[in-house]
């Protein structure tokens, strides 16, 4: 008995998995399909980056440009990710800071994955004072709005405040998958690149003593 | 005219128009990182678009009979 890896014509038919690109997946976790074009694919790296940031800039419209942001903790109630009494922790495991700011606004962990344009929100965040007027470069964008105004919009609006952060979160977790595809390729391989492979080795394989 | 069927009044419904967007961009991101070629994303989006339209008109028609005639 064998427990040897299959061998044979079938085996050296598969194709090669493509080395992993971390390089081109952190460029397209930056900006979506950038990381595409890097690698050459340039027209599927633009597809990405109109599509994604259509998707997510349009839900930010629908908000009223008030979806995207991270609240003060501070001011809200307190956040645990095991909650008091368990069997594990008798105290609970309460988050605190940044991730507390993320519990109370879980759909940033969504919109984080489109990159550059959710950074916006980490830094009001990192700069809020409550009562102090919006200013810097970013002004009030990403910045967490008072709570009667989002309360009064979502009383006087139709739905469009909640379609437009469902926008913006699929936007963002559309990305991880333009992010693996920078990584890893297609889900189906390079077929392109797979097929002009051996006409590109016909062309370049020269004897050395010719 | 257009004939007086209760469920047409759905379209007059506003957020609804903002779907085809999201159909849209979700079928062709989801399809271009399956292959890299035109024809098979083309082909594969346009299956994935009318899949989800398919399913989010079943989920509108079975809420909107649950809604009026339950």
């Amino acid at each position: 008995m064998s427990n040897s890896a299959p061998s044979g014509p079938r085996r050296s038919n598969e194709p090669k998995p493509q080395p992993f690109d971390v390089g081109a997946a952190f460029l397209s976790y930056l900006v979506p399909g950038l990381g595409q074009i890097y690698q050459g694919r340039v027209a599927k790296g633009l597809l990405f980056c109109v599509a994604l940031y259509t998707l997510f800039f349009y839900g930010m419209y629908l908000g009223h440009g008030m979806n995207v942001y991270l609240p003060d903790e501070t001011k809200l109630p307190r956040m645990f990710l095991l909650s008091r009494g368990n069997a594990v922790f008798k105290d609970g495991v309460e988050l605190t800071g940044f991730s507390a700011a993320v519990g109370h606004r879980i759909h940033f962990l969504g919109q984080f994955w489109i990159g550059v344009a959710a950074w916006p929100a980490i830094w009001q965040y990192a700069h809020f004072e409550e009562g102090k007027e919006p200013s810097g470069v970013f002004g009030s964008f990403q910045r967490m709005p008072p709570e009667s105004l989002v309360n009064q919009i979502q009383n006087e609006d139709d739905k469009k405040w909640d379609l437009g952060w469902v926008f913006t979160v699929i936007a963002g977790v559309l990305n991880i998958m333009v992010i693996y595809d920078a990584l890893a390729g297609p889900a189906f391989g390079r077929t392109v690149a797979a097929a002009r492979e051996p006409e590109v080795r016909k062309n370049v394989a020269v004897p050395a003593n010719t | 005219m257009l004939p007086s069927l209760p469920i047409l009044e759905l379209a007059v419904v506003p957020y609804y128009w903002h779907l085809p967007l999201l159909i849209l961009v979700v079928s062709l991101v989801y399809s271009a990182t399956r292959f890299d070629q035109w024809g098979p994303i083309f082909r594969e989006a346009v299956r994935w678009g009318l899949r989800l339209s398919a399913f989010l008109l079943a989920i509108v028609v079975i809420l909107y009979v649950v809604a009026t005639y339950l």
